[in-house]
C-alpha cells in the first residue's frame, strides 16, 4: 500500500521534528542564559539605576530562578506556540515572527530561483564544453565566489546596482506596486551568488556522468538530436541531486538571508534576530531560532521526500535513510551528495 | 540623588516673549544647520508647507512614556509628541515653550501661565489641571530623568496659571523641567488607562502617531492643533529604522530617504562634499572621556591617574580619530553647557611625557604595571581611541590590554563596577552643569560619580553650594573650582567634545539640531514639495 507507506513516512518524519525542536529550545535557552548581558540594563540605558533595573528585572521575571523560567518558557511554546512577548516592545514574538517572515521568505523564494537561473545554464555551458575555457572558467568563478563573505557581495551589488546605477533601491523595502520584488531583488542575488558556486559544481559534475552513460550513448546512436538529449534526458535525471543539494543548503540559505537584511537594511526575520541578540531580548531570539529551525527540518524532510517519489529506484524506507543522512551533511557539501543515483540503473 | 534644602538665595528670571524666542530660534536654526556645506536654502526663501519627511535612524522606537524613557531612540520620539513647559533653543539657552513664567525674589515660587490657545492634538484645551497632573505622574514615577528639585507643592491658581513651590531654591530647576520627560499630556490620560494612553498618546507635540511598530518604523501626522501658527509644514514625518550606518548613508545618498539621524565622524566629509546631501554638524552636550575606577589600586593612586593623562596627547587623538568634527576637551563640561571653562588656559594636564614619567615615579608604581581597558564593541572610532591609548601608556611602562565586549556585556560590566579603565561618554540633558557635575561627580548618586566611586568632600559640597547659587558670578566660581579639582585629580580624562552629526538632502530646509541631539521637526520643510 504506497498511500499506507507515505503516512507512515510523514508521520515518522514529524515525530523526528520532536527531538529536533526540543534540542533546539534547549540550547537556545541555556546558550543566551550563559552569555552574560542583562536585558534590563539594555532597556534602561546607561543612566538605570539600581532600583530601576531591579524593578524592570522583577516585572520582566529574570530574577526568577533559571528552572522557573525554563518550565514558563516550555509551557508557553507548547501551549500557544508562542516564545512570550518581546521583552523591549511588549509585543508577543509570534506576531513578530509572522509580521516580518513575508519579506525573508520572499528573499529566499527569490533567491532559490535565481541560483537555479544562473547555475543551470552555467552547468550545462560548462559540461558540454569540457575542458574548454567556458569549463575553466566556470569552475574557477564559483571558488573565487565562495570565498567571497555574503555581506561583501551584499555591499558591492549595492555601490554597483545601487549606488552607481541606480536600477534598484539601496535598502529597504518599498511600498508601491512591483516596488517589493524590486527592492528584494539585490538581497536575493546576493544570497543566489552565494548559493549559486556548489550547484553549479554539482550539477556540472552530475552532467558530465550523465553525459557519458551508456543510455546517452544508445541516444546518441539513435540519432536523437543533442539538444533534446540534454534537455529531455540528461538535465531531468541531474536534477534530483541538485535538488537535493539545495536542500541540504536550506539552513545556508536561511542562514544567509537573515545576513543579507542587515546589509540591504530590511527589516525582516534576519534584523529582529540581530536586534535582539544585541539588546538580550530572550524571548525574541528564541522565537526566530526556533521557527528557523522548524523551516530548516521541515523543508530538508519534504525534499527528503520529494526525493524518494521523484525517484523511481529510491523506495521509500531508504528515503527516509537519505533524509536523515541529509541532516547531519554540511552545509555546502561538494559535489556527488548522498542520493546520487548511478546512471547504469535508468534507462 | 537627593533633594536638598539649604540657605535660601534669591533667583530671579523673567520669561520673555516666546514669540521673539521661536522666531529667533527658527533664524539661528536656518544659519547653523547648514553646518559647513552648501546653504541650502537661501536667505529670504519662505517655507513651504506639505509633503512627508523619512528620517533614517539606526533604532526602533519601542516605547513612548515619556516619564519611563531615556534613551534617544524614544526620547526623540517622545519630544515630537510632548512637550514641556519650558525648553531650550540650539544654543542651550531656556525658553518659555507651552508656558511663560515668572520666578519670586527668593527663587522658591515659579508661577507659569500657559499660553492662549494652546491645546492637544485631539482639540481639547490645555489646562493648569493637566499640567499638575502630567508633573506629579513624573514625580511619583520618578524614572530615569527624575525631577530631583525640592518640589513641596504643583498647584493649579488660575484658569491659565500653575504654581509651583520649592522648599528650598534650586537654580537648575527650569533647566530640569525643560527635559522632554516633564512634557504635558491630558489629565488621568484622557480617561484612558496607561497603557491604552501610551499606545496612542495624545500631547501638545507638533506630530501624531500614526502607524508604530515597535521594532521597525513610526510614522507621524502632523498635529491640526499645534500652538505655532502654521507649523509643523510637514504633513508626515516618519522614523525609517535602518539598523546598518553604512545602509543609512547610501540611502540618503541615492534620495531614498530625506534626512539621517547620525553621520560617522569618519564619513562626515565625504557627506558634506557630496552634491546631493548636506551635512549638519552642531555642539553636543556630550563629552568623551577614559573612566578610572578608582577603587582599582592602580588607580586609587592619583598619581597615576595624572600619569596617564601627561601620557596622552588629546589633540593627537582627537585629531586622529574624530575627522575635524569635534573639540579638544579640557575640562568636563562641554563649551555649550553653563559655565564651561573650556577655554580657560593650563587647567588640564598637558601632554608631556617627562611629566608622566615623573608622576609614575611618585606613584606606587614607579616601573608600571599592567591593566585592562574596557571598550564597547561596534564602536570603531573608540577602538582606535583604545589602541592610541595602549601605545601611548607602554611609553611609560604601563601595559595596557584592551577587552572589547559587546554593549550589553559592557554594561553588566561596569555597572557591576568590574573593570579597571573604561572609554564612554558622558551627556547631559540639559544645558545647567549640575546634571554633569552630578552624575559624573556625586559618590551617593546612584551611578557613584559615573562608576568611578571617585569622592573628593570639596566637590560634594561645592556641587550642593551649585544648585542653591543663583545664576551669576558666584555660580560661575563654583563650576570653574570644580572643574579644576577634576583636572588636578583625574577620575576620567576629557578627550573631546563629539558634535551631533546629521546630515538631510539638499531639499531639506529649516533642519535644527538641539545640542541633546534631537530635531526641532516643526520647523523643517521641504523645498520640493
Amino acid at each position: 500500500m504506497r498511500t499506507g507507506r507515505v503516512v507512515r513516512v510523514v508521520g515518522r518524519s514529524l515525530a523526528r521534528l520532536v527531538p529536533v525542536v526540543l534540542g533546539v529550545v534547549v540550547a537556545v535557552f541555556f546558550l543566551l542564559r550563559i552569555v552574560p548581558g542583562d536585558p534590563a540594563a539594555m532597556i534602561l540605558g546607561e543612566r538605570a539605576t539600581p532600583e530601576s533595573l531591579a524593578a524592570l528585572r522583577a516585572e520582566l521575571g529574570l530574577d526568577l530562578p533559571l528552572w522557573q523560567q525554563f518550565l514558563a518558557f516550555v509551557t508557553q511554546v507548547v501551549t500557544q506556540f508562542d516564545t512570550g512577548d518581546s521583552l523591549v516592545s511588549g509585543v508577543s514574538t509570534r506576531e513578530l515572527v509572522f509580521e516580518r517572515a513575508p519579506v525573508s521568505l520572499g528573499i529566499v523564494a527569490l533567491a532559490v530561483l535565481l541560483a537555479i537561473l544562473i547555475a543551470v545554464p552555467l552547468a550545462v555551458a560548462a559540461a558540454r564544453g569540457k575542458d574548454g575555457w567556458v569549463d575553466h572558467v566556470v569552475r574557477i568563478l564559483p571558488t573565487v565566489g565562495m570565498g567571497m563573505p555574503l555581506f561583501w557581495i551584499g555591499l558591492l551589488l549595492i555601490i554597483l546596482f545601487a549606488v552607481h546605477l541606480r536600477w534598484f533601491p539601496v535598502g529597504g523595502v518599498g511600498s508601491g506596486p512591483g516596488e517589493p520584488l524590486r527592492s528584494l531583488f539585490l538581497p536575493a542575488l546576493a544570497v543566489a551568488l552565494g548559493l549559486a558556486p556548489p550547484l553549479i559544481r554539482s550539477l556540472r559534475a552530475q552532467l558530465l556522468e550523465v553525459l557519458d552513460a551508456d543510455f546517452v550513448t544508445t541516444l546518441r546512436a539513435a540519432r536523437v538530436p543533442e539538444r533534446s538529449i540534454l534537455t529531455r534526458h540528461v538535465l531531468r535525471n541531474a536534477a534530483l541531486p541538485t535538488l537535493t543539494l539545495l536542500s541540504v543548503n536550506t539552513a545556508y540559505l536561511v542562514g544567509g538571508t537573515l545576513v543579507v537584511e542587515k546589509v540591504f537594511g530590511i527589516n525582516g526575520l534576519g534584523t529582529l534576530l540581530f536586534q535582539s541578540i544585541g539588546s538580550r531580548d530572550f524571548p525574541v531570539v528564541q522565537g526566530v531560532a526556533l521557527y528557523c529551525a522548524i523551516v530548516v527540518v521541515l523543508v530538508t524532510t519534504v525534499a527528503g521526500l520529494l526525493a524518494a517519489l521523484l525517484d523511481p529506484r529510491l523506495r521509500i524506507a531508504p528515503a527516509l535513510d537519505a533524509a536523515a543522512a541529509l541532516d547531519a551533511a554540511p552545509a555546502i557539501q561538494p559535489a556527488a551528495p548522498d542520493a546520487d543515483p548511478t546512471p547504469e540503473d535508468r534507462s | 540623588m537627593t533633594r536638598t534644602t539649604s540657605p535660601r538665595s534669591r533667583t530671579r528670571r523673567r520669561g520673555i516673549s516666546a514669540a521673539a524666542a521661536a522666531l529667533a530660534a527658527a533664524m539661528l536654526l536656518s544659519a547653523c544647520a547648514a553646518g559647513s556645506g552648501p546653504a541650502p536654502s537661501e536667505a529670504g526663501a519662505d517655507p513651504v508647507s506639505g509633503g512627508t519627511l523619512t528620517f533614517g535612524r539606526v533604532a526602533a522606537v519601542n516605547d513612548l512614556d515619556l516619564n519611563q524613557q531615556i534613551t534617544a531612540n524614544n526620547a526623540f520620539a517622545i519630544d515630537k509628541i510632548f512637550e514641556p513647559l519650558v525648553s531650550f533653543d540650539e544654543s542651550g539657552e531656556i525658553i518659555p515653550w507651552l508656558a511663560d513664567y515668572e520666578v519670586d525674589e527668593a527663587g522658591l515660587v515659579y508661577t507659569f501661565t500657559l499660553r492662549d490657545g494652546v491645546s492637544f492634538s485631539n482639540g481639547d484645551p490645555v489646562t493648569p489641571d493637566d499640567v499638575v497632573f502630567s508633573l506629579n505622574r513624573h514625580l511619583e514615577v520618578g524614572g530615569p530623568l527624575p525631577l530631583t528639585a525640592p518640589i513641596e507643592s504643583i498647584e493649579a491658581t488660575g484658569e491659565r496659571d500653575v504654581t509651583i513651590t520649592l522648599s528650598g531654591p534650586y537654580t537648575p530647576f527650569l533647566s530640569e523641567l525643560s527635559g522632554f520627560a516633564n512634557g504635558i499630556f491630558p489629565a488621568d490620560f484622557g480617561g484612558q488607562t496607561e497603557e491604552e494612553f501610551f499606545a496612542d498618546p495624545i500631547g501638545t507635540g507638533p506630530f501624531v502617531v500614526d502607524e508604530w511598530d515597535p521594532n521597525g518604523d513610526i510614522s507621524f501626522v502632523k498635529n491640526e492643533h499645534y500652538w505655532q501658527e502654521g507649523k509643523p509644514y510637514l504633513d508626515g514625518l516618519v522614523y525609517r529604522f535602518i539598523a546598518d550606518d553604512t545602509q543609512l548613508r547610501q540611502q540618503l545618498a541615492a534620495g531614498q530617504i530625506d534626512a539621517i539621524d547620525t553621520v560617522p565622524a569618519a564619513n562626515a566629509a565625504e557627506v558634506d562634499a557630496a552634491a546631493d546631501t548636506v551635512l549638519s554638524q552642531t555642539e553636543s552636550w556630550a563629552t568623551e572621556q577614559v573612566f578610572f575606577n578608582t577603587e582599582r589600586e592602580q588607580f586609587a593612586d592619583e598619581h597615576v591617574r595624572r600619569a596617564i593623562a601627561h601620557a596622552l596627547d588629546r589633540e593627537g587623538i582627537t585629531a586622529a580619530t574624530t575627522f575635524d568634527t569635534a573639540e579638544v576637551a579640557n575640562v568636563l563640561l562641554p563649551p555649550s553647557i553653563l559655565y564651561s571653562a573650556n577655554a580657560e588656559p593650563g587647567i588640564a594636564l598637558e601632554h608631556d611625557l617627562a611629566a608622566a614619567k615623573a608622576e609614575l615615579a611618585k606613584s606606587a608604581y614607579p616601573d608600571g604595571f599592567s591593566t585592562t581597558l574596557l571598550i564597547a564593541s561596534g564602536n570603531s572610532q573608540r577602538a582606535q581611541i583604545a589602541q592610541i591609548v595602549q601605545e601611548s601608556l607602554a611609553e611609560i611602562g604601563i601595559t595596557v590590554e584592551i577587552e572589547q565586549l559587546d554593549i550589553a556585556v559592557f554594561r553588566e560590566r561596569f555597572f557591576a563596577y568590574d573593570f579597571d579603565f573604561m572609554l564612554n561618554s558622558g551627556q547631559s540633558d540639559a544645558p545647567d552643569p549640575n546634571g554633569f557635575i552630578t552624575f559624573q561627580a556625586d559618590p551617593e548618586g546612584f551611578s557613584k560619580s559615573y562608576w568611578t566611586h571617585f569622592t573628593d568632600e570639596r566637590v560634594t559640597e561645592l556641587m550642593h553650594e551649585g544648585r542653591e547659587t543663583p545664576n551669576g558670578d558666584a555660580r560661575e566660581a563654583i563650576y570653574l573650582e570644580i572643574q579644576e579639582i577634576l583636572a588636578e585629580q583625574v577620575p576620567y580624562i576629557p578627550l573631546f567634545f563629539p558634535s551631533n552629526l546629521k546630515a538631510t538632502t539638499a531639499e531639506v530646509q529649516g533642519f535644527a539640531v538641539l545640542p541633546n541631539g534631537s530635531v526641532r521637526f516643526q520647523d523643517v520643510w521641504l523645498a520640493g514639495s
